[in-house]
């Protein structure tokens, strides 16, 4: 009898401190989530759901918008500002949002999608962002994310006019068109990898 | 408005000094597959792990989890020094920092009254890992170029504009980045790494030279080099020492890094790509190549894929006596593993013979649980005889010294 009290107990205790983490996070959170989404899933064209985003990745974004080397006018101006404790704390929160797919996703067009998956393949997106495109560590999601971020994203990467601390992503794309890297954007937002591989790798250093 | 700003900006995204410190000198090209994954099994999800784009703050630096020898101790010397790579020792005391991807920049740490003063004295360079202090000046090595700041210790708030000192380098990001050394003879000694994991062998890299200050004069010191981040020569006869980064993909345990030694006349082969640490014929490049024949062989091996990269002779007297002229050398530790190797400081004996006869852990406890709590660099001899060791995981440099208590 007096087991069952205790474990009873402890779930609710248990229950009641998690519920208290989670409101804390949210009140952080809302700031990104203004445009990102209440839960990282965001339902605002061009801006890139968090959910399911590695820590890791999120510290190393960012540290390059505060430090002017990837520019966006919304994301400079919060990042600009931010300390190191607040680019921990910000990663930490986007590190423990659980994956999940787009909202409003538009259906997947088989054909597109076949061709999307060949060219993952040919230019080696899994080599670095998985087999499941759920990234890890310094890489990003790719599965479920918004089809049209992906696009923009590519094509910025294509162009040169988005680097990261190398020019790998520049590297890869370089072959790549307009039509090739739409499909790959089609392929990658419809990918069924939303595991959560990629977070567990994702926890940031200390 | 929101959706308009962000729209906009992204199609006005400037194309910086700070951007321009990632792109490579050639142009891309097309279906390249990234240069460390070209061999790499599939489904294998391992990959290189940049430093952490956040210095560790000081309280939080893991110096209690640190093990040295009895007798010694180990401190934080200077913290939040960002991507802190190579080490030197200006004539004022001045200590010198690279830094590579995250930071792109040069720092000066000096010693205010027992607290470290921590400038920027160059930033927005790209990949600028590799430095040495020489007659007042510091050269500073990026894949494409070397530039000198003359009489920089006297000028660290206000540093002149780097003079040219040679640019003719192959500009590859992959193995591009430097450690340079100026050498008994007066010379700049310049590694250049192959631009992949593992390619075809070529006459512009897998190399180290040495040049004359000016850049002049230009001459092989070895080839067959895959990627050398630290070299040192031997206090007693000048000898060139390097520590080599073997090649990934392989397996788990082999190849292994290795300490090499190249002597005076230079010019030896260690056989990159052929073969690997000394023994092992490449799976591709390798066939028909008697490995230990026809190569030079290494001094020591250093482990599997456990990034060996800073390394001096130890010339001080504040240690025990056996450490004098022994050889400590930085281990960055592993990505190319599942469970990771290195991440800690060794310290080798040379035999005299050109080999080595003996290895001990020195400086350990950087790795928890699989996990990296720091990861070692480069490692730099004080006046005192005290040595100071690079983390660039934690963007902190620690201090050993010894008192035999």
């Amino acid at each position: 009898m007096t087991v069952p009290r205790t474990a009873a107990v402890a779930v609710a205790l248990l229950a009641i401190a998690t519920g208290a983490v989670a409101q804390a996070d949210a009140d952080r959170f809302a700031p990104c989530a203004a445009c990102h989404g209440a839960a990282g899933v965001s339902a605002i064209a061009d801006t890139p759901s968090l959910a399911g985003q590695p820590s890791f990745y999120a510290i190393t974004q960012l540290f390059l918008f505060r430090a002017g080397r990837r520019t966006n006018a919304v994301m400079t101006a919060m990042a600009t500002p931010m300390s190191d404790a607040d680019l921990r704390v910000y990663s930490d929160l986007i590190g423990r949002l659980p994956a999940a797919p787009p909202i409003a996703s538009t259906p997947a067009d088989p054909a597109r999608m076949k061709r999307g998956a060949a060219l993952a393949v040919q230019h080696r997106c899994t080599s670095c962002h998985g087999d499941d495109l759920a990234g890890g560590k310094q890489v990003p999601r790719l599965a479920g994310q918004r089809e049209d971020y992906l696009a923009r994203s590519l094509a910025e990467f294509r162009a040169g006019t988005r680097v990261g601390y190398t020019s790998a992503m520049n590297e890869t794309l370089a072959g790549l068109g307009p039509a090739e890297l739409d499909d790959l954007a089609h392929y990658m937002a419809h990918a069924p990898g939303l595991g959560t591989a990629g977070q567990t790798a994702a926890s940031a250093p200390r | 408005m929101l959706l308009s700003i962000t729209r906009a900006a992204a199609v006005a995204i400037a194309l910086g000094a700070g951007a321009g410190l990632a792109l490579a000198e050639d142009p891309p090209k097309p279906e390249e597959v990234p240069f460390w994954a070209i061999g790499k099994p599939k489904g294998n999800t391992l990959a290189p792990v940049p430093s952490f784009p956040i210095a560790t703050p000081a309280a939080q630096l893991p110096v209690a989890k640190l093990k040295v020898p009895p007798g010694f101790k180990v401190e934080v010397w200077a913290s939040d020094v960002l991507d802190a790579r190579g080490l030197r020792l200006g004539d004022k005391g001045t200590v010198f920092v690279s830094s590579l991807f995250v930071a792109g920049k040069i720092y000066a740490v000096t010693d205010k009254g027992g607290k470290r003063e921590v400038k920027t004295i160059a930033e927005k360079l790209f990949l600028p890992n590799g430095i040495e202090f020489y007659k007042g000046a510091l050269y500073v090595a990026t894949p494409k170029d070397i530039t000198r700041y003359d009489d920089i210790e006297a000028k660290l708030d206000s540093p002149p504009a780097p003079v040219m000192v040679y640019d003719k380098l192959p500009g590859d990001v992959p193995h591009g980045w430097k450690y340079i050394r100026v050498g008994p003879d007066g010379k700049l000694y310049v590694p250049t790494g192959a631009p992949c994991n593992i390619c075809a062998r070529d006459d512009k890299h897998m190399k180290i030279v040495r040049m004359n200050l000016d850049g002049s004069g230009e001459e092989i010191v070895a080839t067959g080099v895959r990627n050398t981040v630290g070299f040192d020569f031997d206090p007693k006869n000048g000898d060139l020492w390097y520590t080599n980064n073997g090649r990934d993909w392989l397996s788990e345990d082999l190849p292994n890094d290795s300490l090499n030694h190249v002597g005076k006349t230079g010019n030896k082969d260690f056989g990159y790509p052929y073969c690997h640490q000394g023994t092992i014929a490449d799976p591709e490049y390798g066939w028909g190549k008697n490995c230990a024949a026809e190569f030079a062989q290494p001094a020591l091996l250093t482990g599997p894929h456990a990034g060996t990269l800073g390394m001096r002779f130890y010339t001080g007297t504040m240690f025990p006596a056996k450490y004098r002229g022994a050889i400590f050398i930085a281990r960055h530790g592993s990505w190319n593993r599942t469970k990771i190797f290195g991440g800690d400081i060794v310290v080798a004996w040379p035999d005299g013979k050109g080999g080595i006869s003996k290895m001990e852990p020195f400086l350990t406890g950087f790795v928890d649980n699989n996990q990296y709590l720091g990861r070692p660099v480069d490692v730099m001899q004080m006046k005192d005889g005290s040595l100071l060791i690079s983390d660039d995981h934690a963007g902190a440099i620690y201090r050993v010294s010894y008192s035999g208590k």
